[in-house]
């Protein structure tokens, strides 16, 4: 019978095998010292404004700590998604690839130790006109409430606050502060906003018990579309318990569309044709948001024009 | 592969490997930061404390259904013998003899007198059942699973619940095999002693019983004693049905009044626990159906590969001597009892562990600890295996020329150069696990970074704050405030108790109080990482820490402090 010593070389083996995989994967580069190495690279390789992306995402906050906000603004990391970027940067470890560039073309491409670093372009990127989010201040945006109509006026002074797990997001320090306590408020801030809880970057806009809140951008030019994305905390919407969300535009005093976003959906997407307003060099653009139900309602949205 | 008649110089061997691990825990412990049960844990032990200081000073004081209650309500939710072990140890070995560097460790040191227990019954169950190198064998291999040395470091119930299960398991595999008083007598205390420990013991009876059956069948089928059978079945099952409800009862004076009531209520919290969050293969699983894979998968994820594949050899060639011996038993070639159908029964206590988390209305939320169970019995196959590759090895030695090589056929060498190659990786794998347990994975899986890529659970408990007490004694400024996120009270508190973090260093309960901000990583939790991005004006962490290079901690520091 030879199986026996056949099975006694097969399990030696796998010893030595397993012995041999631990020193390769706890060893795998890089490690946490190798992120620094990057600095430079990147700073020599990145363009104004150019995405970088990290991929698997997993090493993001080793990327974040060695390149810093400069090289990841919170514009970008917590994007709608990369439509509006013409180019990215992919810092790539163990040869993964980011799903998100996926229909980018490779143009360029540098090995730094363990990682590499492609340049990507964007085939087909949108012109953004002008972002909702970015534009959020009292120089072009007023907030105000229907029922009972009252104004929500700006302030840069408001208390941050923060909801903790299963809880609101944080409520930045600048913000439109609507009457009936803190939830009621316009200003930017970061959700995890579906089921792979990526963060998304967006103006939080929790519906009035009565009547909607409307956030009104004033000399806005104006693309063929207002194309933007709804969500809430998905640890909140998964229980989908909630009441639908409605998101009306107008344009002009005109509606051009309107959304509902329900809970399960998740970071949806909307894109609304601008028809006749198409091109205009300055409109007024309102967005109002309500609910019938206004519990847990913790909606928040973004938008641009392109 | 038969068994070998243990006699002292084993019980020398089991209280080494007991020492050896009581030694490792507590050697280790120090670097372990503390896991959100702990803090509540250590919450239940020091108001148990109280009620044994009281019982020690005025024992008609303490025996007062208001102080029993006010003191064994708290986490009534779950037995009280190990939360009792827990507190006696800090009011003898710490408050008392001052034994440990360490508070914390005095709660931890019950669990991890325990995990010495454990691992020495293996040896000592390995040894009787399948020969001393299978016990050895399995023993070092159950010590060297990551995850449960991870767990035998904790002030918790689930190395505990391993030990006792297997106890009451042993005892009564000696009540069946040997019969007589002794051993359902101990059958029915340990199996007291289980159910005063987890709720895992509620799966003992099942098990005990269906084993008892199939003996029965056995016996019918092969012209076996099926009286004597009955016989030794009914002390056994009959001692653990009066003793293990009497043990528990004498155990935990929260059920001394309104018993069947506060039991009740002990039953419907694990009958309807409540769903928690646990990333599988990038999704994070919180309410029913969950997924069936999710331990066969774990298991194979956190488990050395070389153990698990031992652990199949070991079933192989125990499948392989069963159907040999039954087909003997029915043509009347033996007569002899085997004495318990050990193997039937070390894979029914397997069986039994995991069948709760397969079904997908169970809750995920504990990775692989709740069929921590089965890892013993795992193990005890695994020893089996590599014991007949001993075997193999001796037999494949003899048939060499070389007269100095055929020498090591007869000695302790093929044991321990085969030991040596199968043990190596489970060794190397679990001292590099250290102090992030719970982030281990195994090569098979690509280890931490591989598991990280899969989208599996990197941490959870929130107790690698631990790991990351030398950035915050260095960085916070003097009665700095610290945002402690998944950390549980008790268990921030207990880290300056211990004297590993400053104490002027404050906790608190939001981020947009803080100065610092702790992020445990898990899925589900990413949005508190985004509310500290807002509330301090960066997405820059400050100090990340993980386990080979894969982030499990990371700190945030507000702008300009």
């Amino acid at each position: 019978m030879k199986w026996p010593r056949v099975a006694l070389g097969a399990f030696v083996a796998l010893g030595i095998a397993e012995l041999a995989g631990f020193f390769v994967t706890s060893r795998r580069k890089p490690d946490f010292s190798d992120w620094a190495a990057l600095v430079a690279p990147v700073a020599e390789e990145r363009k104004q404004g150019e995405l970088v992306v990290v991929a698997p995402s997993w090493g993001e906050p080793l990327a974040r700590q060695a390149l810093g906000d400069e090289v990841f603004p919170l514009r970008d990391v917590a994007r709608p998604d990369v439509s509006r970027y013409r180019a990215a940067l992919e810092i790539s470890a163990f040869g993964e690839r980011s799903p998100e560039l996926s229909g980018f073309r490779e143009t360029g491409r540098r090995e730094v130790g363990p990682f590499v670093i492609r340049r990507l372009e964007n085939p087909s990127p949108a012109e953004v006109v002008f972002d909702f989010v970015d534009g959020l201040g009292p120089a072009q945006a007023s907030v105000r409430t229907t029922n009972p109509e009252a104004e929500c006026p700006w302030t840069t002074n408001a208390r941050v606050i923060a909801g903790g797990l299963g809880g609101h997001p944080t409520f930045p320090a600048a913000r439109f502060e609507c009457p009936g306590g803190p939830f009621f408020n316009i200003g930017p801030t970061v959700i995890a906003a579906d089921e792979a809880f990526r963060p998304r970057r967006c103006l939080f806009a929790h519906p009035p018990a009565r009547g909607e809140v409307v956030t009104r951008f004033a000399g806005v030019p104006l693309g063929s579309v207002i194309r933007g994305h709804g969500g809430m905390y998905w640890i909140i919407e998964r229980e989908r318990k909630g009441a639908p969300v409605a998101l009306a535009v107008r344009v002009d005093g005109e509606e051009i569309g309107r959304w509902e976003h329900r809970d399960g959906d998740g970071w949806a997407a909307f894109e609304m044709p601008l028809g006749v307003h198409a091109g205009k060099k300055s409109a007024t653009v309102e967005f109002f948001v309500s609910s019938k139900n206004h519990a847990h309602r913790h909606f928040c949205f973004e938008a641009d024009t392109r | 592969m038969s068994g070998a008649k243990l006699t002292w110089k084993d019980d020398l061997v089991a209280a080494l490997l007991a020492g050896l691990v009581m030694v490792l825990l507590v050697a280790t412990v120090g670097d372990l930061g503390y896991a959100r049960d702990e803090g509540f844990y250590f919450h239940a032990a020091d108001s148990y404390r109280r009620w044994f200081e009281l019982l020690f000073a005025n024992p008609r004081a303490a025996f007062e259904p208001k102080a029993i209650d006010s003191a064994w309500r708290v986490n009534s939710e779950h037995p009280g013998l190990i939360k009792s072990l827990f507190a006696l140890s800090n009011l003898l070995l710490q408050k008392k003899w001052h034994l440990f560097a360490m508070e914390g460790t005095s709660y931890r040191f019950p669990a991890i007198f325990l995990a010495g227990a454990g691992v020495a019954l293996v040896y000592r169950w390995g040894a009787e059942a399948r020969g001393r190198i299978a016990g050895l064998f399995a023993a070092i291999a159950l010590f060297c699973m990551p995850r449960f040395f991870y767990n035998a470091h904790l002030a918790c119930f689930d190395v505990p619940i391993v030990t006792m299960f297997l106890l009451a398991t042993y005892c009564f595999w000696k009540a069946m095999r040997e019969g007589g008083r002794r051993w359902p007598i101990a059958a029915g205390l340990a199996f007291g002693l289980a159910l005063d420990t987890k709720h895992n013991a509620w799966f003992l009876p099942i098990l005990a019983v269906t084993f008892a059956l199939l003996c029965l069948v056995r016996d019918r089928l092969t012209g076996g004693d099926t009286k004597e059978t009955l016989r030794r079945a009914m002390a056994a099952l009959g001692a653990m049905a009066v003793l293990g409800p009497l043990v528990m009862y004498a155990l935990w004076p929260w059920i001394w009044r309104d018993t069947f009531a506060r039991l009740g209520a002990y039953a419907s919290f694990h009958l309807n626990h409540e769903y928690y969050n646990m990333e599988f293969f990038g999704r994070t699983y919180w309410t029913p159906p969950m997924p069936r894979l999710y331990a066969p998968v774990m298991t194979a994820a956190t488990v050395p590969t070389v153990t698990l594949a031992l652990f199949a050899l070991g079933l192989g060639v125990r499948a392989r001597a069963r159907i040999q011996a039954f087909l003997r038993a029915r043509a009347g070639k033996i007569t002899r009892r085997d004495g318990g159908e050990t193997d039937l029964f070390w894979l029914m206590a397997i069986g039994i562990s995991y069948g709760a988390w397969v079904l997908p209305k169970t809750p995920i939320f504990g990775g692989t600890k709740h069929w921590m169970q089965a890892y013993p019995f795992i193990a005890l196959f695994a020893g089996a295996g590599a014991s007949w590759l001993v075997s193999v090895a001796r037999v494949e030695l003899r048939k060499l020329s070389a007269a100095t090589i055929r020498r090591f056929a007869r000695g302790p060498a093929a044991a321990m150069g085969l030991f040596a190659a199968l043990l190596a990786a489970p060794i190397a794998e679990t001292a590099a696990s250290h102090p992030w347990g719970l982030s281990n994975y195994v090569p098979l899986v690509g280890g931490a970074k591989g598991a990280a890529t899969l989208g599996l659970n990197r941490s959870f408990w929130g107790y690698t704050t631990g790991a990351v007490v030398d950035y915050l004694n260095r960085e916070v400024p003097k009665s700095g405030t610290v945002y402690i996120h998944d950390t549980a009270w008790p268990s921030w508190e207990m880290l300056q108790k211990d004297g590993r973090l400053r104490k002027d260093i404050r906790g608190v309960g939001a981020v947009h109080e803080a100065d610092f901000a702790l992020y445990h990583h898990e899925q589900h939790m990413q949005g508190q990482e985004y509310q500290a991005w807002v509330a301090y004006g960066t997405v820059q962490p400050a100090h990340v820490a993980g386990l080979h290079g894969t982030p499990v901690i990371w700190i945030y520091r507000r702008k300009g402090r």
